[in-house]
């Protein structure tokens, strides 16, 4: 590229070296964005299964009444369709952290060098932990404020409270993060199970499949008939788990987030390609004479749209080489932060050659698109277009509502509404940069605020503050009720269940943890006073429905075409229980959970005078004076002796729900900021240009007597409008992106759609930043504009 | 296209008339004009403002269209060329030369000079340089090659006008009042110059107010309300 029209290029690129530094800016920042998540997305996508497939996951995990010996496990490994099989047990015990006590699952492993399914690795101290001591989990480090040399105080439902030291740390990918689960994660041998109080029989026959081990109803269908040749062999299976195969806990959520990221970061790869084609038509506009002058002397459309595309290639090309860099250490800030977040150890965080293509493609090509018609148009101009003086213009008509809004309107305004409206075309591209960046930036602060919200109702659906699971005699409500602080208690029915399959045993999908994909029946007393969810559909329970049963949204996941009136059968301990919908309500922050009244739950689990659930509320008018109100039925409750599964104080599903989205929070806040940083760009860029445009026309209102404050008036004006209109289409825009942003990050985590939120502060802040950067991206070049000479102006071209 | 001693006539206009649209019925440049200029001739188009002087030479040098008739140059029916081969034609078959000079504020007086070149494809970047110096030692500024433009006085800018004008060795010259901007010593070299290439070869139109000039040219055609006045 040695010709003349090549130096022409470069010295045009250095004229317009401010404007190509924002076209730069603008596409850097988006390749950023796209490079930081495309490179994350890849990173994760090879990382998480990696991580999780390497613990080996079991394909189910079914639990025999009669415990699993070890000639069973062989025997099973021999069955066809069986790849692997090993013994388990999970028990839920409680540990306790200062004053509070918190869940913890025990993980009793019969053979630590043995392992074959769900296996975990070793980070640091003993392997296997010496009797009388347990491993935990890296991530659980947090929630029971204790590592490695320390001790935690353990009790399980049917022991006693026992120190335990811990003896080591491992990894095990296979576990959501125990800080985002509010629980701490043991592992342990037999041995010291039988310390603590616990049988040592193993209950947990974990299997994977050989054929399709991916595929949910094969694996099903597997266990079926495993579960067929058990029963005839006299082991009663009570529950099969089957989690969903090959995929971590919150791979989905993850993965939808990460998607949702990357559609946020392509559509401001989009605006500032239209921030590109609005500068390069900006640059065309200037040089329209040039234009003509190139022409004349020979010059083909071609070769004036060739120089101008490899200006935009430049501009894309540099773009390019400022973001690649960064957005490799943004897809490994990502990455980390992701792999944080599932608890998963990153192996490598080298990015696929994909990526760097598609990055480059996108800076390279998505502007040049973008550009073509502002290019095509400018090239193809005539050379009497350009250059001619003749004068002779079709007349312009005033257009009817400038006409009518003269009526009411000041002349200031409607000036500043006809000169916004002269280029139409720019000001179509302008304000579809400026709406969709805002209407972006709006949903991002509007879904994060509906997050918040819906986080927000666990207290508004639940008026109890604590959530006791137990195995006690009925009069232990009682007790509790005389004491202090306590205003209400109700016992609840409670007991797992699974869709009923006849002649097949339960299954639920449910992960290790036995939280994710869980299923309950509970048997609230119909009038209580404790919870108030809303209904989707039906009504609550009432007190005759001795066959009535209320379904949480959790279920229609199990269960999708049910509605209000189909009968549904529950699995109950293996027998079939027939129910009639009655109510369909909304639960954010539990698992599945199937609601009948408490006369129902007693008649079909006997009545055995035992009580599995209690939910309490207190008096209590602090967070201070309600933990000390827990404790004290803490306290009531080891006195009578009782066994205890969990306590969960509604402020830790609170925590817990919190910690589910925090994250993916800040991710929507980012891409807010990516967008504040483009529409920004834009804005400043087009309003400069508008004014540079206009230096002539300054120069003629400046010799019919115009101050330099009347003309700044009048190009502010214009930058008003052209941002306020923006804002009200962003605004406007933004209800119905809002609603599909919330419904699908809604589904994806909670399974509701998210309540629709306009953020005011949202739509405030995005209307101060549109007029603050248009008045200083309008009166920065208007002020040095008007200190030009009348002279200087007019020989302008 | 070059001087044969033949009558033969390089620029034809063939009942060619131009409106351009406008109130109305729109405004009529130029009416009816039938005109041919032999090759090798200074030829000066005068008359009054709006008398169509300008849209004739733009015809000619194919900057603008007709709305009836033909021009035809070297034989070429311009009118009938598309934009993309009209401006190639353009490129190595006419120079145009403008009242204000036009040269690209950001090349030096030598690149804008060797930029009709470039476009063309008619001399190698090697080549271009010597010849863009050579043609500015023409016109008497080769000491300016490497300024730009912003630093030229207005005589000398139209001088590096007329040498990028030259740079494809056109046969046919057009200036749109290349005097109109400069003082009278200074328009009168510059009418030496356009002399000088008319008796080297080149057929040159000049479009000028000046009918005192009338002396220094082969023909004068007068227009005026878009007709031809006087045909000498």
């Amino acid at each position: 590229m040695t010709g003349t029209r090549w130096k022409k290029l470069g010295r045009d690129l250095w004229t317009e070296r401010w404007r190509v530094v924002l076209m730069v800016a603008a596409i850097a920042v988006s390749l950023v964005g796209v490079g930081a998540v495309l490179g994350g997305y890849s990173i994760l996508t090879r990382e998480v299964p990696r991580n999780y497939l390497g613990t080996h996951p079991a394909s189910a995990a079914l639990e025999l009444e009669s415990g699993v010996e070890p000639a069973l496990v062989e025997e099973v490994r021999r069955r066809p369709g069986i790849a692997d099989a090993q013994a388990g047990e999970i028990v839920l015990a409680r540990a306790k952290v200062g004053e509070d006590w918190i869940a913890m699952l025990l993980f009793v492993i019969d053979d630590f060098d043995g392992m074959r399914l769900n296996t975990f690795g070793h980070q640091s101290g003993a392997w296997p932990p010496p009797q009388g001591t347990m491993l935990i989990e890296r991530s659980a480090e947090r929630m029971l404020e204790a590592t490695e040399g320390g001790t935690v105080v353990v009790k399980t439902p049917h022991g006693r409270a026992r120190e335990v030291k811990v003896t080591g740390v491992v990894h095990d990918p296979g576990l959501a993060p125990a800080w985002q689960e509010r629980e701490g994660y043991g592992y342990l041998t037999r041995a010291t199970l039988a310390e603590l109080g616990e049988s040592t029989q193993l209950g947990e026959l974990r299997i994977s499949v050989r054929e399709s081990p991916f595929d949910a109803k094969s694996i099903e269908a597997t266990v079926a008939e495993l579960a067929k040749w058990l029963g005839e062999r006299g082991h009663r299976v009570l529950q099969a788990r089957v989690p969903p195969p090959g995929r971590h806990p919150h791979q989905t959520q993850m993965m939808g987030v990460l998607f949702l990221m990357l559609s946020f970061s392509a559509m401001a790869l989009v605006l500032s390609a239209i921030l590109v084609a609005t500068s390069i038509a900006a640059i065309l506009a200037r040089q329209v004479r040039e234009l003509g002058v190139m022409k004349t002397i020979g010059a083909r459309s071609g070769q004036i749209a060739g120089l101008y595309a490899v200006l935009i290639a430049v501009v894309g090309a540099v773009a390019v080489a400022v973001a690649l860099p960064v957005g490799i250490a943004g897809a490994r800030g990502l990455s980390t932060m992701v792999a944080g977040m599932l608890n998963l150890e990153l192996g490598s965080q080298t990015i696929p050659w994909w990526v760097f293509a598609v990055q480059a493609a996108a800076g390279l090509l998505v502007p040049l698109a973008v550009a073509v018609i502002p290019i095509a148009r400018g090239s193809r101009i005539t050379v009497r277009e350009a250059i001619d003086q003749h004068g002779a213009v079709p007349p312009g008509r005033p257009r009817p509502w400038s006409l009518g809004l003269s009526r009411f309107a000041s002349r200031g305004v409607v000036l500043a509404f006809r000169n916004a409206l002269r280029r139409r075309a720019r000001f179509v591209l302008t304000l579809s940069l400026l709406a969709a960046g805002g209407a972006m930036f709006m949903s991002a602060l509007n879904v994060s605020q509906g997050w918040e919200r819906i986080v927000s109702r666990v207290y508004e659906n639940r008026s109890y503050d604590v959530e006791i699971r137990l195995d006690a005699p009925a009069s232990v409500a009682e007790r509790l009720r005389q004491l202090e602080g306590v205003r209400t208690v109700e016992a609840w029915g409670y007991h797992r269940t699974a869709l009923w399959q006849a002649d097949r045993v339960d299954v639920v999908r449910t992960y290790p943890d036995g939280s994710h994909g869980s299923f309950a029946l509970m048997g609230p007393p119909p009038a209580t006073e404790l919870v108030r969810f809303p209904l989707l559909a039906g009504r609550w329970l009432r007190a005759g429905d001795t066959d009535g049963v209320v379904l949480n949204h959790m279920v229609l996941a199990q269960a999708p075409d049910t509605s209000v009136g189909d009968w549904i059968t529950l699995s109950f301990e293996g027998r079939p229980t027939r129910w009639r919908v009655v109510g369909i309500v909304e639960e954010v922050g539990s698992p599945a959970v199937a609601y009948v009244t408490d006369d129902a739950y007693a008649r079909v689990t006997g009545g055995s005078g035992r009580v599995r659930m209690l939910r309490l509320a207190t008096s209590a008018g602090s967070q201070e004076a309600r933990a000390a109100v827990i404790h004290a039925i803490e306290g009531a409750l080891e006195q009578e002796g009782v066994s205890v599964e969990a306590v969960i104080p509604l402020a830790m599903l609170r925590t817990a729900m919190g910690d589910h989205v925090a994250v993916l929070v800040r991710m929507l806040l980012a891409m807010a900021a990516l967008m504040v940083v483009v529409g920004m760009l834009g804005l400043g860029s087009t309003m400069g240009t508008s004014v540079l445009e206009r230096t002539r026309e300054i120069g003629v209102m400046k010799t019919i007597g115009a101050t330099p404050g009347r003309i700044a008036r009048l190009v502010v004006g214009e930058a008003l409008v052209i941002g306020v209109s923006s804002w009200v289409v962003a605004t406007a825009l933004a209800v119905p992106l809002t609603a599909l942003v919330g419904k699908t990050v809604g589904m994806l985590s909670f399974r509701v759609r998210l309540p629709m939120v306009m953020d005011p502060a949202a739509v405030a802040s995005w209307l101060a930043l549109v007029v603050v950067v248009a008045v200083v991206a309008t009166l920065l070049p208007a002020r040095r504009a008007s200190r030009l000479t009348v002279w200087e102006t007019l020989g302008q071209v | 296209m070059s001087r044969t001693g033949q009558s033969v006539h390089l620029i034809e206009l063939r009942t060619v008339t131009k409106i351009y649209p406008g109130a109305g019925r729109g405004f009529t440049a130029l009416d009816h004009i039938d005109l041919a200029l032999p090759a090798g001739e200074l030829t000066a188009i005068v008359g009054k403002s709006g008398s169509g002087k300008s849209t004739l030479v733009n015809l000619i040098a194919g900057i603008d269209r007709p709305s009836q008739g033909e021009v035809l140059v070297g034989g070429t029916p311009v009118h009938a060329l598309d934009e993309s081969r009209l401006a190639a034609w353009r490129g190595r078959n006419v120079g145009v030369v403008f009242q204000f000079f036009q040269l690209l504020p950001t090349l030096t007086v030598a690149e804008n000079v060797t930029l009709p070149m470039d476009f063309c494809d008619t001399y190698p970047p090697a080549e271009a340089r010597a010849r863009s110096l050579s043609l500015l030692e023409r016109v008497g500024i080769a000491d300016q090659a490497d300024k730009l433009p912003s630093a030229l006085s207005g005589g000398q800018q139209q001088r590096a006008a007329i040498a990028r004008a030259l740079a494809n060795d056109p046969p046919v010259l057009v200036a749109d009042e290349p005097t109109g901007n400069l003082d009278s010593r200074t328009a009168d070299s510059v009418l030496d110059l356009l002399g000088e290439l008319t008796r080297a070869g080149k057929t040159v139109v000049v479009v000028t107010h000046e009918r005192d000039w009338a002396q220094r040219f082969d023909r004068v055609v007068a227009l005026a309300d878009g007709r031809v006045e006087v045909r000498p």
